[in-house]
């Protein structure tokens, strides 16, 4: 298999000038321009600056061209470009960061719906611009019992950051109460941090909106000081690939794990309780954040094996070469621009490999796909009625009562 | 001989003993050259057969004469030419290990490396490694601390002399 | 000549090379030499732009005789390079060898470092230890070994064929060991040769047939080295001999058996056509096979599995009773002096870049499949015909699968651009299928190789400057298995998206993964891919670092045939170099009891892993059998009297050696 990619330390604060400078900059000089970055890249026919071409003009000392255009704006940071490169250049953790702000920069404007999302983010601490103390409503409805930290007044082994999508959205809030249900069948000691929780800050990272991400890993670091607990969970593959990669450079130490790993360690003790078959064909769609980026590709199928009842069927993109939802690097708030530009939208792409899978279920294991999918059967037509699930959810739904 | 450290541009800078079977760390050595390798100058290199053949007495020796550390290279094990030299010089590394922490030396001062004929690479990071090590230990300086006790020696030599004659005077007089 | 007296005092030649520029611009060579010139009993210390050339040697000689040196210091490159270049010109003027020593101040210090003050004095402190040492060097003498003149070959491939042929010719006896049931090796399964398109088996048979039938070749198919004992010279070797059922003494090779066999089609995977055709349990592996033997496979005959079999095969066999169900592995032990060490590579498996989707969708098949698949002998005849039946109309050929890449295998595996070219134009000849190469760099080195590329060219195969990214099932197809080829065509900045029937991956060389174990067997080293090491880059290229074992072919690295031959004739030629002299050369590095010093104590004799020490019982002291001990020099660095001393390595010595590298120097 292709070699996982290892979270590397890099220079937070590498520049343009700088970067070539560094070890991992220095790989940059070693391109072989084979043109594996462009072709993998699933808008790679839609952006004139590609990493391969991006790189050549570096080295020749025309990079402010690349910095005028706008075609850095369509990458999803979905790793694929990295994960592929023969040559080991750490392209979404190095050199495309750098041209992503630098591009944001020398853009005339900045896509509408973008720069709302980053605004909301830094103003209230979620993109969607929800007021903060609402951030907790989930946990508190529906008969739902969900420890705060600032409640319980006492250390937990695990503190569940819970993240915006799964907090606010009603169908994020499915995912959240899943992952609740299954905590509490496994007797696990957790907690949430409710209102005091703001978005970890990853397509802020992502889009290379620095500033923004700083201030939200501030305030993040801040909490997380507040309280004791042992090791950090989320549901959102976001946030645990900010805290896998992005935080440690600000001084992070916690054990991080996402829930779908969490419970494929946990699979022996939750395997008896999935007692509730469930007659599903269920294709699984890699998230980037997981699967290119961390290498979990086997736990999020050994759960969805773990369900009696359950078939589960390969798209053709699969593992590492899986096709992003679209959603990442700020592409979520990007569909206007990217219809704008005359791009398919990817999670329209990737639902019809679903759909031709012959699968009930995507299933899926980040929050946003579960938006990006939903939305994108609207308008792709199937016969054969299709349904997003979180994994956990099916997990959930297993448990049975 | 005494060596007292020596000066680099006014600033002192470790001396490293090195020594490295023919077979496997000698010939990664070579490759390391022969790559362009670029590592700390400061290590001095005896080439024995064996690793097996690194009696403790020269590594006791290298540091009663100046050196800041010493590091000994071997094949891995399994690999060894001789069928089992590293293995006997990984015992009596463990022996001279903590006799030497007995006497006061720091444990980064020795170190012991498998290092295979086809690690070039491996020989310049364990070489980087320890001399940085050694730098943030500073000077070992045992030839000086040599000279001092000489130096007390005669002094209380001395001293004694003339004590003795004193006393000889006095049960003259 | 002049000829150094006893108890002459020391006097101390010290030269110092610049190498051209590779020591002088990183070592003030002259500062050196002056210091040296200062230290006791150097009676000489010049610096020279070459020392090794010729004028430099004489120059050494020279002072000898002047100046009555009696001792020769030679700071310039590692010894492994030229120790015996200067050894042997110091023996020339008449001292003995071993009153030289060498400074390595390329390797180990010019080359490795950046600061020019820094490698002067690390330069000086390593020749002020050699000075020191020197004077403490004792004359010695070369140990002399007689060298078996027999010579075991391992793997049965081109190159090990060609060098047994060699060796055999000039009347050597030569046992070649064969993994598999037959020679031939890959080449045997190749259809044609670049760059001149000749065919393969039509080269490579008539030398299969001749290793078969040489009177001084022992072949043993089927079998493995087990074990490995010995030293340059004598060598005992195991060697295990697989069952296959059949034996080779009497079977005739008609292979009626086969026909014979109860399963009336054959069932079974293939391994000669990597999978793509079928076998029965008893089988020839392909027709031209040598020895001409079939053989059974236990896991699927049924006789071997149940014991309840008609036997048709043995019935067919009759009064030949070649087919023997009984037969046991056989270990068998032969003496010989020197080893060739062929073991060839595997290749690439490409489920490892699962982008390409070998072994997901079937019409993407590796390189030496369809080599099978064109080859006349092959599973189709020759035919090319897919997995589905069909004959492509559009075929796309990924260059550099699992090749050049961090993520896989990092080296460029030499052969891949040429073989592509060439299967591209072999399967254009026989299908009229349009061709799309996607390649990185073009690279063919090599004589006619660059030409072959321009006449193929010129056929009109498509060529896209550009690594593969994504091979994926058309989604407008429905049942043909057309595949899109997505790639950016680095040229045209544009991303295509090309239908094709078939794809083919053009899968590097990689060692094989018991390679380790095969290094162990022979105590040699493994570059950090598992190629085994030659002992120089350029000047000992088929030789390793333990004498007497030579590399041949690509399990020393990729090459393709002519090279692999090459190769093998000169690891045959070191063969014969040490056999012809009769005798080898051993450094008198061993090491001896000083009976006067030792207390018996016994704690040398468990440490020997040659068991050369003893016990002389009548004077209850340890005693080293020189012929036995090979030099490594633990019983002395163990002995609790210090009694035991190493020659070249005395204790002393390497005192000495020390003091002087941490003396303080001038600069």
């Amino acid at each position: 298999m292709v070699a996982m990619l290892e979270p590397e330390l890099c220079e937070k604060g590498a520049t343009i000038e700088t970067v070539l400078d560094t070890p991992e900059g220095k790989r940059i000089l070693t391109c072989i321009q084979c043109g594996m970055c462009a072709g993998t890249c699933p808008y790679g026919e839609y952006m004139d600056y590609p990493p391969r071409r991006i790189i050549n003009m570096l080295r020749r000392g025309f990079i402010e061209e690349v910095f005028k255009s706008d075609s850095m704006l369509r990458c999803v940071a979905c790793y694929a470009c990295m994960s592929k490169c023969p040559r080991g250049i750490r392209l979404s953790d190095v050199l495309l960061p750098i041209v992503k702000e630098q591009t944001l920069i020398n853009q005339p404007e900045i896509p509408a719906e973008l720069q709302k999302t980053l605004q909301n983010t830094l103003r209230y601490g979620n993109p969607m611009g929800e007021s903060s103390r609402k951030r907790v409503n989930w946990a508190t409805a529906n008969g739902t019992k969900v420890p705060i930290m600032a409640e319980i007044k006492r250390p937990v082994d695990v503190l569940w950051f819970v993240e915006c999508y799964t907090a606010y959205y009603q169908r994020g809030q499915d995912n959240s109460r899943a992952v609740a249900k299954l905590f509490n069948a496994l007797g696990i000691d957790f907690a949430i941090l409710g209102n005091e929780e703001k978005c970890a800050g990853d397509c802020g990272q992502l889009t290379w909106e620095s500033g923004l991400f700083e201030t939200l890993t501030d305030y993040n670091m801040e909490i997380f000081k507040k309280y004791k607990f042992n090791r950090i969970v989320t549901g959102d593959a976001h946030a645990f690939n900010a805290f896998r990669i992005r935080y440690p450079m600000y001084g992070f130490n916690y054990p991080v794990e996402h829930t779908t790993g969490l419970f494929a360690r946990c699979l022996p003790q939750l395997k008896p309780k999935l007692t509730k078959k469930l007659n599903y064909t269920v294709t699984y769609h890699d998230a980037c954040c997981l699967g290119r980026r961390a290498g979990l590709y086997d736990e999020p199928r050994d759960l969805l094996l773990a369900i009696p009842g359950i078939k589960l069927v390969e798209m053709t993109h699969n593992r590492v070469n899986s096709i992003c939802c679209g959603g990442g690097g700020g592409g979520m708030w990007l569909d206007t621009f990217f219809k704008q530009k005359g791009m398919e939208r990817l999670s329209e792409r990737r639902v019809k490999e679903a759909i031709a899978t012959g699968a009930d279920v995507i299933a899926v294991s980040c929050p946003y796909e579960i938006y990006r999918f939903e939305d994108a059967l609207k308008v792709i037509p199937h016969d054969k009625p299709i349904i997003v699930r979180d994994v956990v959810e099916l997990l959930a739904e297993a448990l049975g009562d | 001989m005494n060596a007292t450290p020596k000066p680099t541009n006014g600033s002192w800078s470790p001396s490293l003993v090195a020594f490295f079977c023919n077979w496997c760390t000698y010939t990664a050595a070579d490759l390391a050259g022969v790559s362009r390798m670029k590592y700390a100058p400061n290590i001095r290199t005896i080439r024995l057969m064996c690793s097996g053949r690194v009696d403790p007495q020269f590594i006791l020796d290298a540091f009663s004469k100046g050196a800041d550390g010493v590091l000994i290279g071997g094949c891995h094990p399994n690999d060894c030419h001789y069928a089992e030299g590293n293995y006997k010089c990984l015992r009596r590394f463990r022996l001279i290990k903590r006799m030497v922490a007995d006497l006061g030396i720091e444990e980064q001062r020795l170190r012991l490396e498998w290092i295979s004929a086809a690690e070039g690479e491996k020989v310049k990071t364990v070489v980087n490694e320890m001399v940085d090590q050694l730098k943030a230990l500073g000077p070992l300086g045992i030839p000086k601390q040599f000279a001092e006790w000489d130096a007390e020696m005669t002094r209380l030599e001395h001293a004694a002399q003339t004590s003795q004659s004193a006393e000889s005077e006095v049960a003259h007089a | 000549m002049y000829i150094p007296k006893k108890h002459e005092p020391v006097r101390i030649g010290f030269y110092i090379c610049h190498c051209g520029v590779n020591i002088a611009s990183m070592v003030d060579v002259k500062e050196v030499a002056k210091y040296v010139g200062t230290l006791p009993n150097v009676v000489v210390s010049r610096d020279y732009k070459y020392m090794c050339s010729d004028p430099g040697q004489e120059m050494i000689q020279q002072d000898i005789i002047e100046n009555r040196l009696n001792r020769v210091v030679v700071a310039a490159c590692s010894p492994m390079l030229h120790e015996q270049t200067f050894r042997k010109a110091t023996e020339k003027a008449g001292i003995n060898p071993f009153f030289f020593q060498m400074v390595n101040i390329r390797e180990h210090d010019a080359w490795v470092h950046t600061d020019r003050l820094e490698a002067t004095r690390k330069a000086m402190a390593l020749a002020r230890a050699a000075i020191q040492r020197v004077p403490l060097h004792k004359p010695l003498e070369v140990k002399k070994v007689a060298v078996h003149p027999n010579v075991l070959i391992v793997g049965g491939g081109i190159a090990g064929i060609h060098a047994a042929l060699v060796l055999a010719n000039a009347g050597k006896r030569v046992y070649l060991v064969e993994r598999d049931p037959t020679i031939g090796g890959h080449m045997a399964k190749f259809d044609k040769t670049f760059p001149t398109l000749d065919c393969a088996m039509c080269v490579l048979s008539p030398k299969m047939a001749a290793v078969g039938s040489h009177p001084n070749i022992t072949l043993w198919t089927y079998s493995e080295v087990a074990k490995v004992d010995g030293y340059v010279g004598n060598y005992k070797v195991v060697v295990r001999r697989k069952p296959r059922y059949v034996l080779e003494d009497l079977c005739t090779g008609c292979q009626e058996c086969v026909e014979a066999c109860v399963y009336k089609e054959p069932k079974f995977r293939d391994e000669f056509n990597l999978g793509l055709g079928k076998r029965k349990p008893i089988r020839l592996p392909f027709p031209q096979a040598i020895p001409p033997v079939t053989l059974i496979d236990p896991e699927t005959c049924i006789e071997l599995k149940s014991g309840k079999c008609k036997k048709t095969c043995l019935e067919a066999c009759g009064d030949r009773k070649a087919i023997d169900f009984k037969q046991q592995e056989e270990l068998r032990e032969i003496l010989v002096g020197t080893i060739i060490v062929a073991t060839g590579y595997q290749i690439f498996d490409a489920k490892r870049t699962p982008y390409y989707g070998y072994g997901v969708y079937p019409n993407v098949y590796n390189a030496l499949e369809v080599e099978r698949l064109i080859n006349a002998s092959g599973p189709t005849n020759g035919e090319l015909v897919m997995r589905n039946g069909q004959v492509p109309k559009k075929v796309a050929v990924i260059h550099c699968v699992g090749s050049r890449d961090e993520n896989t295998n990092r080296w460029c595996s030499r052969v891949c651009c040429l073989y592509s070219l060439k299967l591209a134009h072999l399967i254009h000849e026989r299908t009229n299928a349009e061709i799309v190469n996607f390649y990185i760099d073009m690279r063919t080195p090599g004589k006619g190789m660059e030409e072959f590329y321009n006449r193929l060219s010129e056929e009109g195969m498509m060529l896209v400057r550009g690594k593969v990214a994504d091979v994926y099932p058309d989604p407008t197809d429905g049942t043909t298995g057309r595949l899109i080829v997505q790639a950016e065509d680095t040229l045209m900045s544009r991303i295509l998206k090309i239908p094709v029937d078939m794809v083919v991956l053009s899968v590097g060389l990689e060692p094989h993964p018991d390679s380790d174990k095969i290094r162990r067997l022979f105590n040699m080293s493994c570059s950090s891919e598992g190629w085994f090491l030659e002992r120089h880059p350029k000047l000992a290229p088929v030789s390793t670092f333990t004498d007497g074992i030579f590399l041949a072919g690509c399990c020393q690295g990729p090459k393709d045939i002519p090279d692999s031959v090459a190769q093998a004739g000169a690891a045959a030629a070191e063969c014969f170099s040490l056999i012809d002299k009769g005798h080898i050369e051993q450094e008198p590095n061993t090491a001896f009891v000083v009976e006067k010093e030792c207390s018996g104590c016994k704690s040398c004799i468990p440490l020997c892993p040659y068991t050369a020490i003893s016990l002389l019982e009548d004077k209850k002291k340890a005693y080293i059998n020189e012929a036995l001990c090979k030099g490594c020099g633990t019983c002395v660095a163990s002995c609790p009297s210090g009694s035991i001393v190493q020659n070249l390595f005395e204790d002393a010595e390497v005192f000495s050696e020390i003091e002087g590298l941490l003396a303080p120097v001038p600069v």
